[in-house]
């Protein structure tokens, strides 16, 4: 079933691109009166009509093996309704809908026996084609990858019809091409010759720009599909995307060729020079074609698979390289910045050496040896150890229950080697080869959170430390992976304080869920953009009195936009009854959910009473340290004032660690 | 027929199609939509209405009949907050206290609505 929804979608695709090619070479190519010109004219019209059936006819398949795969069952693709279901409720369906209305208007266009003697005429009918053919393509687009990219939708889906549109012109104009040139390039077809150099001549113009454009649209859907270095490495999608790139670059690199040599050639007159150079050309525009036709194999197969950004990548290569290995070795960074500025040094050269015309084999030579040096000096001080997991971005996001079951798990596995707090000082780790590693140094940011998976799952050999890979389950691990985030910041912002640094966000609030009575549960991400949030962890026996003086000012903290969260310690289901008539305590106080946010948010700060501002875009911005007693809300309250003037708003913290 | 007439009835009859299609669906959504406004305002003006709604008490306030309460969705009304409502006589929050999980029913013509029956949950 894969293999034929494939073949059915290549042909799909290749029929759909070349129709759009053979219209727009025979308007590119214009009219001619010439015997051999109109026979090229004639034969490219009867393919078209094929390819028009073709196109129609691979596409039932692959709607019908989309409808099986809806349906999830394989005998849907015969049945009629199923079908019909699916043209008429998915958009993958109206967008088949729409096409293949489009191409039906197309094929009829091409077997009808409209004459198309004089000039208007023909071309009217040869730029309908044109029309028809690309607005049957086009709408690919809008049922494929594109129409899924979060956010900018719209985007997407205009980029990658650009990019199918400007695919039918150049990919589906060669072989059109090709065919014209041998037809010329026979003894019989000399009559076609000027008209032959001259449709190449524009094509070539045409395919120039053309390309351009698939390059820079193909560039940003690249991105907006794959996203980064270890998805293009480290996932089919990716993969296939580079097999993509290297037929690209070699039908590049045959265009060049035709568009540096051969095409110039042809100027020469005469059976010596003109047919062979035109057959030549003939022969390298085929190739460049049949390149493309398996190109279209490889989107095809791109189409059915899922886009890099949605899977998670495995990392092929033993390092990777990171400006953070630099972070506190200053002669390393002496050595990348040499480096670099040698490797600039070397692309000057090696730019200069291509538009020398004299001596540019020993100065590209030259530039090509200094480029080199410069990248081998400045890229090994940038390695850092990687592995197949470094770039797996954690299931669980992170978030209090996450960091609270992990902050468990902690203790009761990595306790006694890394110590309670972290700090590499546990009793069990004494014995070991290597003295175990303490957590809460600045360089655990070092490493990605898949890192820190992969030891966890896999250990450390050298160093004694145990894999867990069996013991815990994927979900436990990534907790673990949440919990030491949490652990290497908090111990970045024991220095934080009440007050805030303007404009200078970097601890981010772990998300958290939360309760109040029976009412339905509510997250602190549902306050982002909207309110600050000012997160008291409390305990009652000693907090009445700051309790109180907040709850007095309640008016003025909600106008300033302020939403009060209060999580006891203790005895969280009756919380409110425990607090009682006074103070009279109106805004939320969690009896639900107030075990996890406490324990995670004691990796913070572990003072009996605990008060976090959080902004509106969710980062911890101060954190007031304790006893429950009352204090001067003011001085909260000219906090909450100097947030809300701030400026700029930075963006919002990723919900998953990296 | 000569073809450049052919192409341009053609493309007359697609943009027409087009055009049609939408005129006509955008008629009947616009349509669909004015009718669903007003069944919604019929549905909640001046008649009576009737919720029952979950929530926590977290004030009592006898002195003006009224009970404060942390409650979650009311559909058509209000959002989940914490809010202050009338109740429809003082007798209703006899046996609440504060801090009880409770399931209480509001009853009136919006937005003048009163608390007219209150029970524990727990």
């Amino acid at each position: 079933m894969y293999a034929l929804g494939l073949a059915a979608r290549w042909l799909h695709l290749a029929s759909a691109i070349l129709l759009v090619g053979a219209a727009t070479m025979i308007v590119l190519a214009g009219r001619s009166d010439r015997p051999t010109a109109r026979r090229w004219e004639h034969r490219v019209l009867a393919g078209s009509r094929g390819l028009a059936l073709m196109a129609l006819g691979s596409g039932l398949a692959v709607l019908a093996v989309q409808t099986a795969l809806f349906e999830g069952r394989a005998g849907a693709a015969l049945e009629a309704g199923a079908i019909a279901r699916v043209l008429i409720e998915t958009q993958a369906g109206c967008v088949w809908l729409v096409r293949f209305g489009l191409l039906v208007i197309l094929a009829a266009l091409l077997w009808s026996r409209l004459s198309v003697e004089r000039a208007l005429d023909w071309r009217a009918a040869r730029g309908q084609a044109v029309l028809l053919g690309a607005a049957a393509l086009v709408p690919i687009a809008a049922a494929g990858h594109a129409a899924a990219v979060e956010p900018a939708t719209a985007r997407a889906v205009a980029l990658d019809g650009l990019h199918v549109i400007g695919a039918g012109v150049w990919v589906g104009g060669l072989l059109p091409l090709a065919l014209l040139l041998w037809a010329a390039a026979d003894e019989r077809g000399a009559d076609a010759r000027p008209y032959a150099v001259l449709a190449a001549r524009r094509f070539s113009r045409v395919a120039l720009g053309v390309v351009l454009v698939l390059v820079a649209t193909g560039t940003l859907l690249a991105i907006a599909n794959v996203g980064n270095v270890a998805g293009l490495v480290g996932t089919a999608y990716g993969r296939l995307l580079l097999a993509k790139l290297g037929l690209v670059l070699a039908a590049l690199a045959l265009a060049a060729v035709n568009r540096a040599v051969h095409l110039g050639r042809l100027a020469g007159d005469g059976p010596t020079v003109g047919r062979p150079a035109m057959r030549r050309l003939a022969t390298f525009v085929a190739g460049e074609g049949l390149i493309a036709l398996a190109i279209l194999a490889i989107v095809a197969t791109m189409s059915v698979t899922p886009p890099a950004r949605h899977e998670a990548p495995a990392w092929p290569f033993a390092i990777r390289l990171s400006f953070r290995a630099l972070e506190g070795a200053p002669a390393a960074l002496v050595r990348v910045l040499v480096g670099s500025q040698v490797a600039v040094l070397g692309l000057v050269g090696l730019a200069a050496g291509l538009a020398l015309r004299g001596r540019r084999l020993p100065l590209v030579a030259g530039a090509l040896v200094v480029l080199g040096a410069g990248v081998g000096l400045a890229l090994p001080p940038l390695a850092i150890d990687a592995y197949p997991t470094t770039y797996r971005r954690p299931s669980v996001p992170y978030q209090a229950a996450s960091i609270a079951s992990g902050a468990a798990l902690y203790r009761e596995q990595c306790a006694s080697c890394h110590g309670l707090g972290g700090a590499g000082d546990g009793p069990a780790g004494v014995r070991l080869p290597r003295p175990p590693a303490d957590l809460r140094a600045p360089h655990t940011a070092l490493h990605t959170a898949g890192d820190l998976f992969w030891w966890l799952s896999n250990g450390i050999p050298a160093a004694g430390m145990p894999a867990f890979g069996r013991e815990l389950s994927e979900e436990q691990r990534w907790d673990l992976v949440n919990f030491l985030r949490a652990l290497s910041s908090g111990y970045a912002a024991r220095g934080m304080g009440p007050t805030i640094e303007p404009d200078r966000p970097w601890l981010v609030a772990p998300d958290f869920t939360f309760a109040v009575g029976p009412t339905p549960p509510r997250s602190l991400r549902e306050y982002r953009e909207r309110r600050i949030v000012l997160l008291v962890l409390y305990d009652l026996a000693r907090a009445r009195a700051r309790l109180a003086e907040i709850a007095g000012r309640d008016g003025t903290l909600a106008l300033l936009g302020v939403e009060v969260i209060a999580v006891p310690v203790h005895d969280a289901r009756d919380a409110i009854k425990r607090i009682g008539r006074e103070p009279r305590v109106l805004f939320s106080v969690a009896t639900e959910g107030s075990e996890a946010i406490a324990a995670a948010y004691r990796v913070f700060a572990t003072a009996p009473h605990v008060e976090f501002l959080i902004d509106r875009q969710g980062y911890i911005r101060a954190v007031a340290r304790g006893n429950g007693g009352a204090g001067d809300l003011d001085k909260t309250i000219a906090e909450i004032q100097r947030l809300n003037d701030e400026k700029a708003p930075p963006p919002a913290p990723e919900e998953h660690v990296h | 027929m000569r073809a450049w007439k052919v192409v341009a009835l053609l493309n007359l009859a697609l943009v027409v199609g087009v055009g049609w299609g939408y005129v006509f669906w955008g008629l009947k959504v616009a349509r669909l939509d004015r009718e669903l406004a007003l069944a919604r305002a019929v549905a909640s003006s001046g008649v009576e209405r009737e919720w029952v709604v979950a929530g926590v008490v977290r004030a009592i306030l006898p002195e003006l009949d009224v009970l404060v309460i942390t409650h979650g969705e009311i559909t058509g009304l209000m959002a989940p907050m914490t809010m202050g409502f009338r109740t429809a006589s003082p007798k209703i929050h006899e046996g609440i206290s504060i801090g009880d999980e409770v399931r209480f029913t509001l009853r009136g013509v919006p937005p003048n609505v009163a608390v007219t029956a209150i029970e524990k949950t727990k």
